[in-house]
């Protein structure tokens, strides 16, 4: 029996040991741009011939060496004033403000040489006006496909669902030449009103409206209501988890969308974060260390939502995959 | 509640028809009292060089207040597209049917070609300039705006690839840079063997004489395949010239820098642009002795990336005289509806394109005039490398102006990759290409 | 209101039209009658079917005439299959189509199978450590496929980049990952096979949940050990799970295009050109939007049948 435990125990320590490697292979990548973003681009000191970076080193530096170096600094400087020696103290000193400067450099850049305060703001306004939109208009659709009785609603609920097995690649040319017939081109309608009629939502919203017991609605028509308030003050709060999970995933799939922003977007004005991404990657001058700090800009916001709202993802993948 | 429902409902046509009617509402212009046109001209541009603020619009900026002061009624509207980006987008534009008015490209296909010229798209501007006023532009800037002898557009710059040397490697390693910048294929590669060393002696080569890459729509490695008489396509543009002998031997050559010579890293004919730039320029690396560049590679080492360099020619081969791939840039306008605006539209291009804006042009943003009148105030007085680089304007081939340009430069360049990262030789894959070309030639 | 007088009047109008009291009509009227009752339904789907029909129906419509045209600007003429006939005579699609499928091959069923082992070492631990494991391996699946294809790039980098350092550990030679045809698309593969299928795991979590438990003690009382509980209990349930998330990433690397652009353009020399890019730049460097067209079509219909071919194999091995 001892033995057996023992053996329970290896085995538990090697599930750990197995999915701690997993781990550190999936989360690398990020590790990565955020290292990257931080490293020492250029450093210099008696003993050395030429400045060196420690971005383009080989071998790669594993962390940001701007905090060690920074932290040696420190202590020497403290030792040469204790010992009285300010001239080497101060050389330490600014050696440190050097250290910090270059570790948060290619950051104020970004927002100094680069618009990415602006593709920032762009983003961050799209996917908002997006999410709110989508929450409202698949939460009124999901809820009369869910609840309500009338002629065409298993045609008009089966016509929606069915394209979402087509690509959205299929749509790219006829959408583009819409775009340009209704005047939208280069604007941030060509990006909202196109997200506005995603169609996961409407099933996903169909799903959540399920749950929603009939009794209560039919008490709040007993109670005299008219239909946009029993949605509005009966049906929308019950169907909070399902919109937080709905909004989370339409704020995620917005902030990262790639490939119709590319083509629709022309003027730098209105680049969002993943085409100025791709535009400060194709301008070929810029340093791995700035492309990681855009990369890390771009991706903290959603790594934010993800690590707030975690149990909301959960929700949504687990409910939308619910087959009928 | 029935507020909340009514409110809710205009509020939803509203935002959905607001945007659609406001974005459609097209801006034809109209004319003031004295019939001059009045209205918004849209006008793309690149980034260019900063000011304090780091404003690299700055110049158009002012440019186009100034303009607009002047001219009552007019709007100038400036729409900043990245350099990298700006073929692209102007083609999905012109697909888009929202072209702007005026933008600074020119016409050989890699953005507008002479396809776009006969479907209209491009307006020709041969009335803007008198005969006179044309002799004030050097010959070949004007041919590459010129089709079917009208002018469709306005150069205002050209540029030139040359070989760029770290002066600093070539001390190091006691090697003499060419005399004046000229040499032949045997010196060169001489020279890059001599600059290839290992610094810290780990038995591993830290520096190495030459790097480039090969990538659609760069050409910055091409002069060296002309070096014994090749070229891409015949002169009439009805055949592949690319797999003749004296073309896949200059390619050959060049890959065997790496292949045979190792005088050049893994790299050469890979696809970063930015990667080999950096070993080249950046002070941290240096770790390329010479890489051939564009002109605006000499004004970035003169001031972002501090250099003690040199500008040399591309090496001569069998050809015997030395040739270089250039550019000419320009504006050019889009289709006009109404004449009253084609003028004004002409007019503010006219106003980009002075002797002393393309003076500045080639002070600041280090391209070379395309105004005879220009370069003779002599914007490089003190500037010797770029100087040199201006001596070669003379020695530009353009790259063939064939409609499907874009199509088969993307099969030479990939069959190009292929030679250069050892998978084929010179030429199979130029034979392989041929093959492709020949078809989009038909 | 708008919406609501038009609805209203319409069904006036129609049923004037009507001649009374035959059965036939008489079921008409009564929809009619049914859909004026329900009038606030249509109401509450009205702006998503607007939006819906504007920019997915009739644009998967207009794809389809589209692909049968040779698109002009001033308008465009039918042209029957010829988009069709190039569309499966050019080298380029060949060559995407070959790339594409590969990439799915190798990547779907990595990704299925390492989700459900993840997931199941993760299952039986304690909350807290299932939720750090949970979100260390979604964390990955949040972030924009152009920031993690920038970080894959500068790590496959020749000179600086992490993989030939830890190549360089073992004494391996350095490989210029992106830049020869023969190890770009493996490049790309080695990359969709290491980024955790987040979706995959949290769904499979979620299936373990709901298999109940008597299953297990039963099999235990039998002496099964826990392999094999795994191979005779947890897949066999976890069949609907699995049989959903093949048709998602199958379906997704189908369309894989973010990390082509973004880290090889389809290069060198085509050897990472892949369906949905290939579609762009026919549709958008190009300008050829009929054949677009045609090959998005052609997408969509490989999808498809791929589709149908797995759902018909995962439910007949019942």
């Amino acid at each position: 029996m001892n033995q057996q435990k023992r053996f329970d125990k290896l085995n538990k320590a090697l599930i750990y040991v197995i999915l701690f490697f997993f781990s550190i292979v999936s989360l690398l990548p990020l590790y990565w741009v955020f290292s990257t973003s931080m490293q020492l681009s250029s450093y210099e000191s008696p003993e050395m011939e030429r400045p060196i970076s420690y971005v383009d080193s080989n071998p790669p530096k594993m962390y940001p060496m701007g905090f060690k170096l920074y932290f040696e600094h420190w202590g020497e400087a403290r030792e040469a004033e204790k010992a009285g020696n300010t001239e080497e103290a101060q050389y330490h000193r600014d050696q440190m403000s050097h250290i910090m400067n270059n570790t948060f450099s290619s950051f104020v850049t970004l927002f100094k040489k680069h618009d990415i305060g602006k593709w920032f703001i762009n983003s961050f306004y799209i996917a908002v006006v997006v999410t709110l939109g989508i929450l409202l208009l698949d939460s009124m659709a999901g809820y009369v496909l869910a609840k309500k009785r009338f002629p065409g609603r298993n045609v008009i609920f089966w016509v929606i669902i069915s394209t979402m097995m087509i690509p959205g690649q299929v749509t790219l040319v006829p959408m583009f030449i819409m775009i340009r017939d209704l005047g939208i081109m280069d604007t941030h309608w060509a990006l909202i009103l196109p997200d506005l009629s995603m169609v996961f939502g409407v099933f996903l919203m169909r799903q959540y409206m399920y749950s929603i017991p009939d009794e209560l609605l039919e008490a709040s028509k007993i109670d005299g209501a008219s239909e946009w308030k029993t949605f509005w003050t009966v049906v929308l709060p019950l169907a909070k988890p399902g919109l937080a999970a709905l909004g989370i995933f339409t704020f995620m799939n917005v902030w990262n969308s790639f490939l119709w922003p590319i083509i629709v977007l022309n003027n730098a004005d209105l680049y969002t974060l993943p085409v100025g991404l791709k535009t400060l990657q194709d301008a070929n001058l810029a340093s791995f260390k700035l492309l990681m700090s855009g990369a890390a800009i771009a991706a903290i916001p959603m790594i934010i939502v993800f690590l707030i709202f975690q149990r909301y993802f959960v929700k949504g993948l687990t409910l939308g995959g619910v087959k009928e | 509640m029935k507020w909340v429902k009514r409110s809710f409902l205009s509020i939803l046509s509203v935002v959905l028809l607001a945007g659609l009617l406001v974005a459609c509402t097209d801006d034809e212009g109209s004319s003031d009292d004295d019939g001059n046109w009045t209205g918004t001209i849209t006008i793309w541009d690149g980034p260019r060089w900063p000011d304090e603020d780091d404003n690299k619009y700055h110049w158009l900026e002012a440019k186009a207040a100034e303009y607009e002061e002047e001219n009552e009624g007019i709007e100038i509207e400036i729409v900043q597209v990245p350099w990298a980006e700006m073929g692209d987008k102007l083609g999905v534009s012109i697909a888009g049917q929202s072209w702007p008015d005026i933008a600074p490209v020119d016409i050989s296909g890699s953005a507008v070609s002479i396809d776009h010229i006969e479907q209209g798209v491009i307006e020709s501007v041969d009335d803007l300039f008198t005969d006179e006023e044309l002799d004030d532009f050097y010959e070949n800037s004007l041919e590459a705006y010129t089709f079917n002898d009208q002018l469709y557009g306005i150069p205002n710059s050209i540029t030139v690839h040359s070989m760029l040397l770290n002066l600093d490697l070539f001390e190091e390693q006691g090697v003499e840079p060419p005399a004046d910048g000229k040499w032949t294929w045997d010196e060169f590669l001489n020279t890059a063997q001599e600059l290839t060393f290992d610094r810290d002696g780990d038995g591993e080569t830290d520096v190495y004489g030459f790097s480039t890459y090969i990538l659609e729509g760069y050409y910055e490695a091409w002069p060296f395949f002309y070096k014994d008489g090749g070229q891409p396509l015949s002169d009439d543009l009805s055949e592949f010239t690319f797999n003749s002998p004296e073309a896949v031997k200059a390619i050959q050559d060049l890959a065997d820098l790496k292949h045979e010579h190792d005088a050049a890293p893994e790299t050469l004919g890979g696809n970063d642009v930015g990667g080999t730039f950096q070993a080249w320029a950046n002070e941290e690396q240096r770790t390329v002795a010479m890489q051939p560049w564009a002109t605006w590679a000499i004004q970035s080492a003169q001031s972002e990336y501090p250099t003690n360099f040199m500008v040399a020619e591309y090496p001569i081969g069998e050809r015997s005289e030395h040739v270089t791939i250039g550019g000419v840039g320009g504006w050019i306008m889009f289709s006009q509806d109404s004449d009253g605006k084609r003028e004004a539209v002409g007019d503010f291009m006219k106003y980009l394109s002075t002797t002393e804006e393309q003076y500045t042009m080639a002070t600041e943003y280090g391209i070379f005039p395309a105004r005879k009148s220009s370069a003779d105030m002599d914007p490089y007085a003190e500037n010797e490398q770029m100087a040199r680089a201006q001596e070669m304007t003379s020695d530009v081939v353009m790259l063939p102006r064939h409609p499907e340009w874009k199509k088969i430069d993307e099969i030479i360049q990939g069959k190009l990759q292929t030679v250069f990262n050892g998978e084929k030789t010179a030429q199979e894959a130029m034979d392989e290409a041929q093959e492709l070309v020949n078809d989009l030639l038909e | 209101m708008e919406g609501n007088k038009t609805l209203a009047s319409t069904t006036v109008s129609n049923r004037d039209l009507k001649p009374p009291n035959k059965p036939i009509y008489q079921m008409k009227r009564n929809i009619w009658k049914e859909m004026k009752k329900n009038y606030s339904s249509y109401l509450f789907l009205l702006p998503k079917l607007v939006l819906f029909s504007l920019f997915i129906a009739f644009p998967v419509v207009w794809a389809l005439v589209l692909s049968f045209q040779e698109y002009r600007v001033n308008g465009s003429i039918f042209i029957g299959l010829d988009n069709y006939i190039s569309v499966f005579k050019s080298e380029a699609f060949m060559i995407a189509l070959k790339n594409t499928a590969l990439f799915t091959a190798v990547t779907v069923p990595f990704n299925i199978i390492s989700a459900l082992v993840v997931a199941s070492l993760i299952f039986p631990l304690g909350k807290i450590s299932q939720n750090f494991f949970r979100s260390a391996f979604y964390l990955p699946t949040v972030t924009s496929m152009v920031i993690i294809a920038m970080v894959w790039r500068w790590m496959y980098n020749y000179d600086f980049g992490l993989f030939n350092h830890i190549l360089g550990w073992f004494g391996i030679e350095s490989i210029n990952w992106l830049g020869q045809s023969s190890t770009a698309l493996w490049a790309l593969i080695i990359m969709q096979c290491l980024i955790p299928f987040g979706v995959g795991i949290i769904m499979y979590l979620a299936s373990m949940g709901a298999i109940s438990n008597t299953l297990y003690e039963a099999a235990t009382i039998d002496g099964a050990g826990a392999i094999k509980k795994w191979f005779y209990i947890t897949i066999p349930l976890l069949k609907p799970t699995t049989l959903y998330l093949v048709l998602l990433s199958t379906i997704g690397s189908f369309q894989v295009f973010t990390q082509i652009i973004m880290m090889t353009g389809g290069g060198p020399d085509n050897a990472t050109e892949t369906l949905v890019h290939l579609i762009y730049k026919t549709g958008f460097r190009d300008f050829e939007f009929g054949l677009a067209a045609a090959q998005s079509v052609v997408l969509f219909l490989i999808i498809l049948v791929f589709s149908v071919i797995q759902f018909r194999m995962l439910r007949h091995d019942e």
